[in-house]
């Protein structure tokens, strides 16, 4: 699972408030590094779709924070470190084996082999 | 819950029914897609030229989910942009992993993204394996609900009307067809394997079709052949798929056209089970009602889903995408060995009793005309039948048709047996159109279409970007 892709998730438990299910806490037990070709205009498309708090938190979780500043600062597009680093977060960076908890309710939904699970029991949805 | 002798209230037939669809999409979708998963793999399937055209068309840079993406053959179609995969089904989630795909496990109608966050979504050959209306309807909103305004979405569903024919019924199982599926794909046989992989397909491709056209799903443990039961559902495709071959003619040439036994035309719906509300029992066996509302419809592919078989046909003159085989004359007397492979969806053997009845009502359920004003592409303002024309130049979709076999008595036999019968809901010419009309508003169609056995749909979202709301609203604790 990249960051990419969990900064897309939320959890959808049943009662939850709205927003309570976002961002993902992200308890990693295997991490890997996997290359990806730079490519500056599609990482510059992506920072307004992404939810640079969260995935700001998710980056530190997995030891990469101090890579990111805390907003993308005016003129990103143009700054090729910054696109670089945002790229490896981003892209590069692939929990294998690890545990999503949802914020407010702590539901967990595993990751097992880089493909996250979220499926519920049917009484939970 | 016991209906017998009482009638139920709406919540409580609700309740039912939601229970019963989710029961009926488990057995007859997703342990089927579990089971058969391994022998799924590139050699067959392939991308339909139109999906590929759409994804290829997006934007550099667009976040595109593929909801409902089996191993992933769209996943890889557009490198400019972020391909994300997501299936119900684990073990083809893997198969799309081991590409290297961004994929996840989860379910249509309970999507675990955040609102408006893709620029793109396709749904290719998914809707049409919820069993209720109300469920597709809840699959395309929650699909909606994650799409940014202003993006677009593609649905790719079975149609009824296939190349010169129509299914008879738009609920049917369709039985999946193993001896058209390479061999597993499995760790332990990746290696050295092609040759054999290609040499075997090569042989089972050769004597599926002396004798009969149709290759059938072939449950093996098929009481007329004993020879070749198996104690797992996975059997050993080499040796084992190519016996099977004479079996499966044998198989399908028993589904008789008289065998037909209509119970139902609508799926599983509120208004076929008001119908009947002293029939209707809560049971861990989804087979009992369900069995009246669907009919059996044989298909060639192991998937449909996944387009063209691949290698196996290729010396048949067939059009990559037709989708069914040539008919069979088939005879009623055989039938009755042949429902043994759908025991597993009766439960009961006492429907004869409810036959009487419940047939004089199928004339009565017919989908009513939808009278909403969906467009269509330019061109295709004609008749259906014109449409047809248009598509595959092969006369081969009449097999399954004719072979459309509604599961309704299932008196003898009672081997336990499972013959990978998948669910279907195929869809009314303009029946999805008016289904996203009339509930999804926030949704407008741009064009509709038919492909291959398809009908195809792409639409936009409308609506006010939730951007700004979403930066204020999420703030990490």
């Amino acid at each position: 699972m990249k960051l990419l892709t969990h900064n897309l998730l939320t959890s959808h438990v049943r009662g939850l408030r709205p927003g309570g299910g976002y961002p993902l806490g992200i308890q990693a037990t295997e991490v890997k590094l996997s290359p990806v070709d730079f490519n500056a205009q599609f990482v510059a498309r992506m920072v307004p779709k992404v939810q640079w708090a969260a995935l700001l938190q998710a980056a530190q979780s997995l030891g990469h924070g101090s890579d990111l500043p805390p907003e993308p600062a005016p003129g990103y597009e143009s700054d090729e470190d910054f696109l670089r680093r945002l790229h490896h977060v981003l892209l590069e960076v692939e929990v294998v084996e690890g545990i999503l908890r949802c914020p407010d309710s702590g539901h967990e939904f595993p990751i097992t082999k880089g493909i996250p699970n979220m499926l519920l029991a049917e009484e939970e949805t | 819950m016991d209906f017998v002798g009482q009638q139920p209230n709406n919540s409580e037939q609700e309740i039912w029914m939601e229970h019963e669809a989710t029961q009926l999409e488990k057995q007859h979708v997703h342990s089927v897609y579990e089971s058969t998963a391994s022998y799924f793999n590139d050699l067959q399937s392939k991308a339909w030229p139109r999906v590929r055209q759409f994804l290829l068309e997006q934007k550099p840079g667009s976040l595109i989910a593929d909801i409902g993406c089996g191993t992933g053959k769209y996943l890889a179609v557009n490198s400019q942009v972020y391909n994300l995969g997501c299936d119900y089904c684990g073990p083809l989630v893997e198969i799309s992993k081991k590409k290297d795909c961004e994929v996840l496990v989860c379910d249509n109608l309970n999507l675990p993204f955040r609102d408006q966050c893709f620029n793109t979504i396709i749904s290719i050959g998914v809707i049409h394996h919820f069993s209720t209306k109300q469920r597709r309807i809840k699959a395309i909103k929650e699909m909606a609900r994650v799409l940014m305004p202003g993006g677009q979405m593609m649905i790719y569903v079975w149609a009824m009307e296939q190349k010169n024919r129509r299914f008879e019924k738009q609920d049917v199982f369709v039985p999946w067809n193993r001896a058209l599926c390479s061999r597993p794909f499995s760790e332990s046989n990746q290696t050295g394997d092609k040759n054999e992989l290609n040499a075997k397909n090569q042989d089972i491709h050769l004597q599926q079709f002396t004798g009969s056209e149709c290759a059938y799903a072939v449950n093996p443990k098929l009481d007329f052949d004993s020879k070749h039961s198996h104690s797992t559902d996975h059997c050993l495709p080499g040796t084992c798929c190519m016996k099977m071959s004479e079996e499966e003619n044998r198989f399908y040439r028993a589904l008789g056209r008289s065998f037909r036994l209509w119970f139902f035309s609508r799926s599983l719906d509120e208004s076929a089970l008001r119908k009947q509300p002293e029939k209707v029992k809560q049971e861990k066996n989804i087979g009992r009602w369900t069995n009246s509302a669907i009919s059996i419809q044989p298909s060639r592919h192991c998937s449909l889903d996944l387009g063209h078989p691949g290698p196996l046909l290729k010396e048949r003159s067939l059009d990559d995408d037709e989708v069914f085989l040539e008919s069979v004359s088939l005879g009623k007397a055989q039938w009755m060995a042949a429902s043994n492979a759908t025991r597993d969806l009766s439960g009961e053997q006492d429907i004869q009793s409810k036959h009487e009845e419940t047939s004089s009502l199928s004339g009565l359920m017919e989908d009513k005309d939808c009278s909403c004003t969906c467009k269509k592409d330019e061109g295709d303002k004609s008749p259906a039948s014109k449409l047809f024309k248009r598509t595959s130049t092969t006369d081969s979709t009449d097999s399954i048709l004719d072979a459309a076999v509604t599961v309704g008595d299932q008196t003898t036999g009672t081997l336990d047996t499972k013959a990978f019968m998948r669910y279907y809901h195929v869809f009314r010419e303009g029946e999805l159109c008016c289904l996203v009309e009339e509930n999804v508003h926030e949704l407008q169609i741009l064009s509709s279409c038919y492909d291959h056995g398809n009908w195809c749909i792409i639409a936009e979202k409308l609506g006010k970007s939730l951007q700004t709301e979403q930066h204020k609203n999420f703030k990490v604790a």
